[in-house]
């Protein structure tokens, strides 16, 4: 078995390397598919190729050497925004999701395309997946199940408690037979029991919360017990967002299901084709997916009341009111002041849900998302007089002498400056993506009142940092 | 254990002997706030002793980089370096100075030249800061912004970071950006786990003294405070006077120290041990905080059992008026926090209808429902029930 893998390593490197000495036009076509696979290794031959080509394709840049190094570096601004250009519609989104995972722990999982097999691939993401997941929803839950040969089988309850899951994924990995888990993949899946298990359960489920179904699906077959499309229209009656991430290949049912349960939408489904690709769609299923309209509509909100302990140290141990122990510090509940030693969890005494704010603050940045900033053009330059970014102080390029005329690039501004709509302060393009990714803030609109334009004698106003006429 | 040990020493050493460090100061520079601390802590004393705490920060490697902002009344103003002086050269190359040659330095020469240059810059800019615009009284009373500092402390962070070590960042962003799919949570989760293992450090320290609350701030501040944590930078809080509860929060989230320090005049604190001189005692007692609490960067804290206590206060700022509660209502759809009783039918944050569970609302009248209770008791059998509820 091990011959015929590293036979194929070595097709594949070969293939990658014909593949370089090709060029051209026929190389730019496949670069969309390649260019994925080569940022799994060697990351940064491809885009540097990639950037390589593109500029040779422009014919003007060979003129002179400062044009094409100005190019460059704004092809590489455009590059960086293209991602934050999306995404500032506040949208609304399901942010108490209820989710179970389905794993495929069918025979189809001990394919050797991923190395050392689907199998292993899949377990070695999961874990990381589940870490995130709690990272970006931290009062959701997760169940987890598995199709294993024909059947569906509940691997850890549904719990909002990442070390749960963690602690059965490890133990299936572990594979030593115990706790009627199985040592290896086998048999085949069944999409309609796993469907079947997981309208069971999430029926209980609130309604404020998503109901989702993620399935990673490696087999090409499902076998099924019964009919398949009355189990869809069930899901959909109950409102699951079925997701599939598929391996390799596509199934014509899989687009059905996850077209159906979501309202039409098909992007659910994903393939994936290498372990970068499945890791990538993995976590893309981790922020918080949403609302469809219909959904909007009928999920008026509920209030839930929560409780935001503190937590306190004491000079002698107590008992806990969740696990009995003797413990020196916990958190206390502020409605019935029981003590209890991890959040989030409900008080044990007087059903409160207990969480930390912070848990809470992270979505924050979804419903208040900062607006997209503006390219800047020249003349807005001369009329602010921006020299150096606002956020971190970088020296923007001086204005120009003379109109050049510079060829415009799309998604870049010519002045390398970007403005904030609010507070029209000037920022550089690392803290345009750092604040749209990162921060979520606007350093200008948060510290002071907004820029404006200089007096013509230099004089600055309100914010003497930003604008500085006399250079 | 003893392999854990090894690998532990093993990495820090072979990382380089030295990374380098970025020490950001966020200084709290009300001056009503100073004003009230002017007969035990004075601010020209603190900005001394800060001063001590930057020069040892360079001192220890010549790598090693310094930040300092102000977060005044109205807007935030930076220290050092100093912005846009029109020498093109001085921001860029901060690294202890050894770039910057200031001619009209070179007077003092028993001084080295990088100690000199902050200090020269740090008093300048503040000097101006301070006589340049007086604030309203009104302004003054307003809490210090310091998201926005700490969100121009956390750019500024970002851009040495993207520096020391462009690969990282050149192959976390284009990286992801490549995969066009990537959702924006993927590529912060891939920024983190480039950064984690990072050769360069930094930390903020925020010397807050200040008694306004924050909480108009709060989602600014959380969302700084995320970024830190992604960035991997901690935020250290020295609270001069009261407790406040988001900086405990923010310190406590990205694993930073949050000490209080109390001049000695207003509480005699067993923390200043070192009291030399007169009036230097609170200085001294302050410089020993900073060295002893806020001097290890992130690579050395790992071997160290870091001050601070384990007691935070948790506690969240509503929505509708700011206040912290410890008990409040949350939108299910947005997760906007209110506080209870809730004082409208539809969320303001999101617009949809709120639905009060039954348990918010009856609860006052649980009370209520007992007496009545008791008094149908008392209807029944009035002599029974007289004795056993009311001893009097
Ligand atoms: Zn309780
Ligand atoms: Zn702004
Ligand atoms: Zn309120
Ligand atoms: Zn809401």
């Amino acid at each position: 078995m091990s011959d015929s893998d590293n036979e194929y390593i070595e097709d594949h490197s070969s293939g990658d390397d014909h593949n370089l000495n090709v060029g051209g036009s026929g190389r730019a076509q496949r670069q969309k598919g390649s260019g994925r696979n080569a940022t799994s290794k060697p990351g940064t031959r491809a885009r540097w190729e990639r950037a390589l080509r593109d500029t040779n394709n422009e014919p003007n840049v060979v003129a002179d050497d400062s044009r094409l190094a100005e190019n460059i570096s704004r092809r590489a601004e455009a590059q960086k925004r293209a991602r934050i250009r999306k995404d500032t519609k506040p949208f609304q989104r399901g942010i108490i999701r209820h989710m179970v995972l389905v794993l495929d722990v069918s025979e189809m999982m001990l394919e050797k395309d991923m190395r050392p097999n689907r199998y292993r691939v899949m377990l070695r993401y999961l874990e990381e997946y589940i870490l995130e997941f709690f990272e970006q929803n931290p009062i959701s839950q997760i169940t987890v199940l598995m199709m294993y040969d024909g059947r569906c089988i509940q691997l850890s309850e549904l719990s909002g408690n990442p070390n749960d899951h963690i602690n059965a994924i490890q133990k299936l990995r572990d594979g030593d037979g115990k706790d009627e888990l199985p040592k290896e993949p086998k048999g085949s899946p069944s999409l309609q029991n796993a469907l079947e298990m997981s309208r069971a359960m999430l029926y209980h489920t609130p309604k404020h919360g998503t109901r989702e179904v993620l399935i990673i699906l490696g087999a090409l077959l499902t076998n099924d017990p019964g009919d398949i499309h009355k189990t869809i229209a069930s899901c959909v009656k109950d409102k699951l967002r079925v997701s599939i991430i598929g391996i390799f290949a596509r199934m014509k049912i899989c687009t059905e299901i996850v077209s159906r349960t979501n309202g039409g939408d098909e992007s659910g489904y994903g393939v994936a084709t290498d372990d970068v690709d499945l890791r990538d769609l993995l976590m893309a299923s981790t922020s918080p997916p949403a609302m469809r309209a219909t959904e909007q509509e009928d999920a008026a909100a509920n209030l839930l009341v929560m409780g935001f302990p503190s937590r306190t140290e004491e000079e002698h141990p107590s008992l806990c009111a969740c696990h009995g122990e003797l413990t020196r510090g916990g958190y206390i509940c502020p409605r019935c002041k029981t003590k209890v030693c991890s959040l989030p969890q409900t008080c044990p005494s007087c059903q409160l849900t207990l969480i930390l704010s912070t848990h809470l603050a992270r979505s924050y940045h979804h419903l208040f998302p900062l607006r997209n900033w503006l390219e800047v053009s020249w003349d807005r330059v001369r009329e602010m007089r921006t020299t150096q970014c606002k956020g971190c102080l970088k020296k923007f390029p001086g204005i120009p002498t003379e109109d050049d005329g510079a060829d415009k690039m799309d998604g870049s501004s010519e002045s390398s400056r970007y403005e904030c709509p609010s507070c029209h302060h000037h920022f550089c393009v690392d803290c345009d993506v750092f604040c749209h990714q990162t921060l979520y803030n606007c350093p200008g609109c948060q510290s002071g009142p907004p820029a404006q334009v200089p007096a013509s004698n230099g004089e600055t106003t309100g914010d003497p940092m930003a604008l500085d006429g006399a250079s | 254990m003893d392999g854990v040990d090894a690998t532990v020493r093993g990495s820090v050493r072979t990382s380089s002997a030295a990374p380098p460090s970025l020490l950001t100061i966020i200084l709290d520079t009300n001056p009503l706030s100073w004003s009230h601390l002017s007969s035990s802590l004075p601010l020209s004393a603190v900005l001394k002793t800060l001063l001590i705490f930057v020069n040892a920060h360079l001192a220890i490697n010549h790598a090693n980089q310094v930040a300092v902002l102000a977060s005044h009344v109205d807007n935030v103003a930076w220290l050092y370096p100093t912005p846009d002086d029109g020498d093109a050269s001085k921001q860029s190359s901060q690294t202890n100075g050894h770039t910057e040659v200031a001619d009209e330095h070179r007077v003092v020469s028993n001084k080295y030249r990088p100690f000199l240059t902050i200090e020269k810059n740090i008093s300048k800019n503040l000097r101006n800061l301070l006589t340049s615009d007086i604030p309203s009284a009104e302004a003054l009373k307003s809490p210090p912004l310091l998201a926005g500092a700490l969100s121009i402390a956390l750019a500024y962070a970002n851009l040495q970071l993207l520096k020391a070590d462009p690969m990282t960042s050149d192959s976390a962003s284009t990286g992801t950006g490549a995969v066009g799919a990537a959702d924006l949570d993927a590529h912060t989760s891939a920024l983190r786990t480039a950064r984690s293992g990072h050769q360069f450090v930094s930390r903020i320290l925020i010397v807050s003294v200040s008694q306004a609350d924050l909480s108009s701030q709060y989602i600014g501040l959380m969302n700084s405070v995320f970024a830190a944590q992604r960035l991997n930078i901690p935020l250290d809080v020295l609270r001069i006077g009261e407790r406040t509860a988001f900086l405990q929060q923010a310190s406590d989230a990205t694993s930073g120290v949050y000490l209080t320090y109390d001049p000695p005049n207003s509480t005699a604190n067993g923390t200043n041990g070192a009291a030399t001189a007169s009036f230097s005692s609170a200085t001294a007692g302050l410089l020993q905080t900073l060295m002893q609490g806020y001097f290890s960067d992130v690579a050395a804290r790992k071997l160290l059992v870091m001050p601070g206590s384990a007691e935070v206060d948790f506690r969240a700022a509503c929505f509708c008026h700011g206040k912290i509660v410890d008990l409040g209502g949350v939108c299910s759809v947005c997760l906007s926090i209110f506080c209870l009783p809730l004082e409208f039918t539809s969320c303001p944050t999101c617009q949809s209808p709120l639905r009060v569970p039954k348990s918010v609302t009856t609860k006052p009248v649980a009370f209520a429902r007992r007496k009545k209770k008791k008094r149908k008791i008392g209807d029944g059998g009035r002599d029974s029930a007289a004795g056993t509820p009311v001893p009097n």
